[in-house]
C-alpha cells in the first residue's frame, strides 16, 4: 500500500494480534506532548465521539499529538465484540502507546481514559506506560460500567415499550449470569463480558490524585465527571471560577438530572461545559508536563 | 499505520466543504477500488449519517450493512458529513432544522458524483436512516448518478411546535382525572371528523418541500426501498388514531406505477440495530439489490466471499448472501 502524504488527521489501520484497530492521528509538526485517548466502552463511543473528536483537536491545536482509536470488534476497527476479554482491550494499549512514544521517544506521553477507557489507562500507567496519567469518569470496575449501560437500556424501555414486555435491570443481569447474551444498542455483551467484569478494576494505587502522584510519582489526574459536574454537588461553592460561570447554563439544560454521559451525549447543547472542561484539563496536561507558555 | 486492509478502505473526499472522510468497503480483495475496467454496470451502495451518529451507527450496524452488500458484489461506501464523525467541519446549533430544510444535504450530489467517476461505478443507492433519510431525499433529487433508495424510518414532518403551557396543563389534566380522559376521547373524536372531512390536508408541521422532492422522485419511478420498524420510537408509529398516515400519503404521492416497496420489520427498534432488525434489513436489500440492481460480473456474483467469511464473526447465523 502506497504511502500518502500526511493530512492534519491520518485515519488508518493498526495491526494487533487477531484484528486491525482503526485509529486516527491528530498529526502535530514538532509536538510538545503526545497523548493516547482511551474512549468508552461499545455503545457509549457513538453516543461521546463528537465531544471525544474535539478534544482530540483542541490538543492539537495546542501542539499536543493525539492518538486515538476504537476498541477490538467495536465501531471502525476489526474483531468480533462478543469474544473480545477485557484482557484483549488492555493488551491493545502498551501496543498503540509503543508505537505513539516511538514516534519520538523525548516527548512526553500522556495516557487518558473516559469511562472503561480510564480503567485501560489507568493499568497500563501502573505497568509504566505513560510520563502523566488523565482520567474522566473512572468507574471502580468495569461491572459499574456495564451496569451503567443495562440502566439507561432499560430506562429507554420504559419510555418505547409497554409494562408487559419492559425488564428490570436485575432481569438482565440474571440473563448475563446464566451466560445468555444481553443485546445493548446492538452490541452483544456475553456471559464472559459479565463474569470478567468484576475483576477488571482500577489499580488501588488510583483512588485519588494526590496519593497517585506520590506512589507513581509522576502526574495523575482523575475527574469524577458525575460529581465534578452536577450542579447539585457544588451548589454551595460561588467562588469566581470558570465553572461556577457556566452552572447556570447546566442548570437551565438539565437541572440537577446531569451525568457524565448526558453531557458528552449532546455536545452542541453542553459547549459551554465542554469549553471549560477542555481549557481545565489542557491547563493541567500543561502545568503536569511543565510545559513552557511558548510550547502551549 | 495502513490506510487499507483485505475489503476495507479509508478514503476522503474532498468537495465544496470541508474534507470529508469515509470507509469504503470492498467487494473482493483489498486492490478492488483500484482495478479500473472491471466494474461496468456495478451499483455501489452509500450510507449517510443517521442524525448525529458516526457513520458506523448504531452497534456498528452500517459496518455490518456494508460488509454484507460488498460480499455480495456491491462496493459499499460509509461516509461522515460535515461536522460528524471523523469528517472536518462543524455541526449547526440546529442540525435538524438544516437538515430538514435541505441545506445539509447540498454537498451530497457532487460526493455520489465523485464516488460514481473515482471507482467507476454506474451508480449509487443511497441509504439512509431517520434524519439521513431526509439528506438522501434532497440528494437523490438533485443528483442524476442516484439510482436508487433505501430509507430506514423515514419521517416527513418537522419537530412540532412548542405547546403552551394551558395546553401541557390541560393534556396534564385529560391523562389524570376521568372527566378529563371523557374530555380528551371527545376532542379526539372532533379530530378525526375535521380530518373526515379534510381528507387531504397535511398537518401543519409536514416539512412540505421534502414531500415535494419526494414526489418527483417517487413517481419518476426510482427503485425506492423503505422500511419501517415497529415501536413506539418509530416516527412512523400512530400514537392517536387521528394521526396522519405519511406512508399512506407519500404511497399516493408516489402515483399508480412507482418502484416503491414499503417493508415493516417486525422484533425491532427505531434503530435496527439489534439482531432481528439488522439481519431483516440485510436480507430485503439483498434481495432487492439482486432484483433491481443485478450484478453482470459473474465473479462478483452471490458468492460468498472472503469479506463475508471475515464479517460472519459478528453474526455466525449471517452464513451467505442471499
Amino acid at each position: 500500500m502506497q504511502e500518502k502524504q500526511l493530512e492534519p488527521e491520518q485515519a488508518g489501520y493498526f495491526s494487533v494480534p487477531g484484528a486491525h484497530l482503526y485509529t486516527v492521528t491528530h498529526v502535530v509538526k514538532n509536538p510538545v506532548a503526545r497523548a493516547l485517548l482511551i474512549g468508552p466502552f461499545a455503545s457509549e463511543r457513538q453516543n461521546t465521539y463528537m465531544p471525544w473528536v474535539r478534544w482530540a483537536r483542541y490538543l492539537a491545536a495546542r501542539r499536543i499529538e493525539v492518538l486515538r482509536y476504537d476498541y477490538r470488534g467495536i465501531g471502525e476497527s476489526t474483531g468480533n465484540f462478543e469474544e473480545t476479554s477485557y484482557a484483549n482491550w488492555s493488551e491493545d494499549v502498551p501496543l498503540l502507546a509503543e508505537w505513539l512514544k516511538n514516534q519520538s521517544p523525548d516527548v512526553p506521553l500522556v495516557l487518558h481514559g473516559l469511562e472503561l477507557g480510564a480503567l485501560l489507562a489507568g493499568r497500563a500507567f501502573h505497568a509504566g506506560i505513560g510520563d502523566a496519567l488523565l482520567l474522566w469518569a473512572p468507574p471502580a470496575n468495569a461491572n459499574v460500567a456495564l451496569r451503567s449501560m443495562l440502566k439507561r437500556r432499560v430506562s429507554l424501555e420504559q419510555l418505547f415499550k409497554s409494562a408487559g414486555e419492559r425488564k428490570s435491570p436485575a432481569d438482565f443481569m440474571r440473563q448475563l449470569e446464566d451466560d445468555r447474551p444481553v443485546e445493548v444498542d446492538g452490541y452483544q455483551l456475553s456471559g464472559m463480558h459479565w463474569r470478567d467484569s468484576f475483576q477488571f478494576h482500577l489499580p488501588e494505587e488510583l483512588n485519588d490524585d494526590k496519593s497517585a502522584t506520590s506512589f507513581y510519582k509522576k502526574p495523575v489526574r482523575i475527574l469524577r465527571l458525575d460529581k465534578e459536574i452536577d450542579p447539585g454537588v457544588r451548589e454551595g461553592d460561588t467562588s469566581d471560577t470558570d465553572f461556577n460561570r457556566i452552572r447556570p447554563d447546566l442548570f437551565k439544560i438539565c437541572s440537577n438530572n446531569l451525568r457524565w454521559h448526558h453531557t458528552f451525549k449532546f455536545y452542541v447543547e453542553f459547549k459551554p461545559y465542554f469549553n471549560w472542561l477542555f481549557a481545565d484539563n489542557f491547563e493541567w496536561i500543561a502545568s503536569a508536563l511543565a510545559l513552557a507558555p511558548e510550547e502551549q | 499505520m495502513i490506510e487499507a486492509i483485505k475489503t476495507r478502505e479509508l478514503i476522503t473526499l474532498q468537495s465544496s466543504g470541508p474534507l470529508l472522510r469515509a470507509t469504503c468497503h470492498w467487494p473482493q480483495q483489498s486492490d478492488w477500488g483500484l482495478q479500473e475496467g472491471r466494474k461496468e454496470n456495478v451499483i455501489g451502495v452509500l450510507f449517510l449519517n443517521a442524525m448525529s451518529l458516526p457513520r458506523c451507527a448504531t452497534g456498528d450496524s452500517a459496518v455490518y450493512w456494508a460488509e454484507s452488500f460488498a460480499a455480495c458484489g456491491y462496493p459499499a461506501f460509509r461516509i461522515d458529513m460535515a461536522g460528524l464523525g471523523d469528517s472536518d467541519g462543524d455541526i449547526p446549533d440546529d442540525l435538524l432544522g438544516v437538515i430538514n430544510s435541505g441545506e445539509y444535504a447540498k454537498p451530497l450530489p457532487s460526493v455520489v458524483k465523485d464516488l460514481v467517476k473515482r471507482f467507476h461505478l454506474s451508480g449509487l443507492v443511497v441509504v439512509g436512516h431517520c434524519a439521513g433519510t431526509v439528506s438522501a431525499l434532497f440528494a437523490a433529487a438533485a443528483s442524476k448518478d442516484c439510482k436508487g433508495l433505501v430509507l430506514l424510518d423515514p419521517f416527513f414532518h418537522l419537530p412540532k411546535m412548542v405547546r403552551s403551557k394551558t395546553r401541557d396543563d390541560l393534556a396534564e389534566w385529560s391523562s389524570k382525572s376521568s372527566f378529563g380522559g371523557v374530555a380528551r376521547k371527545v376532542y379526539n373524536r372532533l379530530k378525526v371528523i375535521r380530518r373526515h372531512f379534510h381528507r387531504n390536508a397535511l398537518p401543519a408541521n409536514a416539512n412540505r418541500s421534502l414531500l415535494k422532492e419526494w414526489g418527483k422522485i417517487a413517481s419518476g419511478k426510482m427503485p425506492i426501498l423503505l422500511f419501517t420498524a415497529p415501536g413506539m420510537d418509530s416516527p412512523n408509529t400512530k400514537r392517536n388514531e387521528d394521526d396522519f398516515d405519511y406512508i399512506e400519503h407519500i404511497l399516493k404521492l408516489a402515483g399508480p406505477r412507482n418502484e416503491v416497496r414499503v417493508q415493516s420489520i417486525a422484533g425491532t427498534d427505531h434503530s435496527f440495530a439489534n439482531r432481528m432488525g439488522r439481519a431483516a434489513v440485510r436480507e430485503h436489500v439483498e434481495r432487492w439489490l439482486g432484483t433491481r440492481f443485478p450484478l453482470t460480473r459473474p465473479e462478483s456474483g452471490m458468492a460468498k466471499s472472503k469479506a463475508a467469511t471475515d464479517h460472519m464473526i459478528t453474526d455466525k447465523n449471517h452464513a451467505q448472501c442471499l
